[in-house]
């Protein structure tokens, strides 16, 4: 159930310049669309308690997810683009006497991004100031509940597959290619809007108010692309992200027992098609098991393997 | 294919699963526009069930030590009597250490000196007791105030209709006081509150 709380990564799409090394699911410049399919699958080893000292799970326990994201982006206009995701999740959980295999929507999201640049921002050489000029991004996104929560009609914690509370982020990206390097920064802020909860894990319970709480999250991406003879192209990238959630509210009380803190980091191969209207991506993300690293969280090991096609 | 050839492909088959998203799942309609209206059924006072109201049918486990631990026992005619018993259900999550953490840290301090209190942790995932022990051993409860229970075959979990992070509150006449998720400890706190001498 964790896996909800934690970062989609359908990500990775493609960069501004095309060939796959951004962090969000991106049109190239004056692209028209993009389709966008991806699968994670999400190991879980153990996790941080409150304190952020990390725990290990029960004897005989195997804990997995595996999502399934299809994502679509289309340009509205020479500056702006919209992208929606939708993620299948599928919650694979053995415990030594246990075993559930649940599956459902997770919680879907919509993008708008604007492009604060006209021009292409990827260059193979500096010739003047202007050369130097990133591409940035500033955007929003609404999650939607979309997935099954702890206040549907479910047996238990096994089925959940999302927070069940609306969110909306507000999002930056910078991004720079010099070949054959590319530097990405991104961040976001989001906010989950209180909801009214009258059910836990399908019983019933006396109403009240809760709210998520705020949440930021922080990308940094560095990478090297090869291109072939042919001008196909490689793009290998590492990367580090942070992720907080503040505590919760209970009708306007803070729920001290709740936020949580991961970092994480990341390795991804890119290969895009010499027309760069195709791109196949493969993402290893790693939660170092170490103390301090995160906070009442999962430390897991996620690998995505996707495919974008992007239509001219 | 055109960019256009491929938006009219796409048209129908996006068209249907938005259908089926929206006509399979009433859950998810349920997160989409929630409710906070008191749905919460009439239970009759005294019925064995598991709602608050209801009486809690009697049950044994094995604590983490192997000895046996019976409801009954802790109930005003039983051999060791309390006030009130306490059970939460945790899976050794990071949510579950949370709460339990905070039911250690903060709330049984809260009421130490005021009356009896009999707090379990009940372990629905480890399998057997061997395993609970370790569990407990493994994240610090072992020698705690709270006794750990190995649910071996989740009866109590069913029992209860329990999940990660319910707590139970059983007075000591069998009436389920509070069955819910623990969520920042007030409930649990307030009616110990109530309950306590």
């Amino acid at each position: 159930m964790s896996a909800v709380l934690g970062v989609s990564t359908t990500t990775q799409a493609a960069s501004c310049c095309g060939g796959g090394s951004a962090s969000s699911l991106i049109l190239p410049k004056f692209s028209r669309a993009m389709i966008d399919v991806s699968m994670d699958y999400e190991h879980y080893d153990g996790f941080w308690d409150n304190q952020g000292k990390i725990s290990m799970d029960p004897q005989g326990s195997d804990l997995n997810q595996y999502r399934l994201n299809l994502g679509y982006a289309q340009r509205l206009a020479p500056r702006w683009q919209a992208s929606v995701t939708l993620p299948y999740v599928w919650n694979k959980n053995q415990y030594a006497n246990l075993q559930r295999d649940t599956s459902g929507i997770g919680d879907a999201s919509l993008s708008a991004w604007y492009e604060a640049f006209d021009k292409i921002a990827c260059v193979w050489e500096v010739k003047n100031w202007e050369d130097l000029l990133p591409a940035i991004y500033w955007g929003g996104t609404l999650t939607l509940p979309t997935g099954i929560s702890p206040y549907d009609d479910v047996a238990d914690n096994f089925d959940i597959t999302g927070r069940g509370a609306y969110r909306l982020d507000a999002s930056v990206l910078i991004d720079k290619t010099i070949y054959p390097w590319n530097a990405s920064i991104s961040a976001s802020y989001g906010k989950y809007l209180e909801r009214p909860v009258n059910r836990e894990y399908g019983t019933y319970v006396a109403p009240y108010d809760k709210q998520l709480g705020d949440r930021v999250n922080y990308i940094a991406a560095f990478g090297y692309t090869y291109f072939t003879d042919t001008m196909e192209s490689l793009t290998g990238t590492l990367s580090y992200a942070y992720l907080k959630e503040d505590q919760a509210e209970i009708d306007g009380v803070t729920d001290t027992t709740s936020g949580l803190r991961k970092e994480s980091i990341a390795a991804t191969m890119a290969w895009a098609s010499e027309d760069r209207d195709w791109v196949a991506k493969l993402t290893w993300s790693h939660a170092p098991q170490r103390d301090g690293w995160g906070r009442n969280f999962p430390t897991t090991n996620i690998i995505t393997a996707g495919v974008s096609h992007v239509l001219r | 294919m055109s960019y256009v050839d491929v938006r009219q492909h796409l048209r129908l088959p996006l068209l249907i699963l938005l259908c089926l998203l929206l006509s399979a799942c009433n859950d998810l309609l349920d997160d989409l526009n929630p409710s906070g209206s008191d749905k919460r059924g009439t239970v009759v006072a005294g019925s064995i069930g598991n709602r608050p109201g209801q009486i809690a049918a009697d049950f044994t486990l094995k604590d983490s030590l192997g000895n046996n631990f019976v409801l009954s026992d802790h109930l005003t005619a039983g051999s060791d009597p309390a006030d009130v018993v306490v059970l939460y259900f945790t899976m050794w999550c990071p949510v579950c250490l949370s709460h339990s953490d905070h039911m250690y840290n903060t709330v049984i301090p809260q009421f130490t000196g005021r009356g009896t209190v009999v707090y379990g942790l009940v372990d629905f995932v480890s399998g057997s007791v061997s395993a609970t022990r370790a569990a407990e051993l493994a994240n610090g409860f072992a020698g705690s105030a709270f006794t750990t229970l190995a649910d071996t075959n989740q009866g109590l979990l069913d029992q209860f209709n329990g999940a990660m992070g319910i707590v139970v509150v059983i007075d000591s006449d069998g009436t389920i006081l509070l069955n819910e998720d623990y969520r920042n400890g007030t409930a649990l706190t307030t009616l110990l509150d109530q309950q306590l001498p």
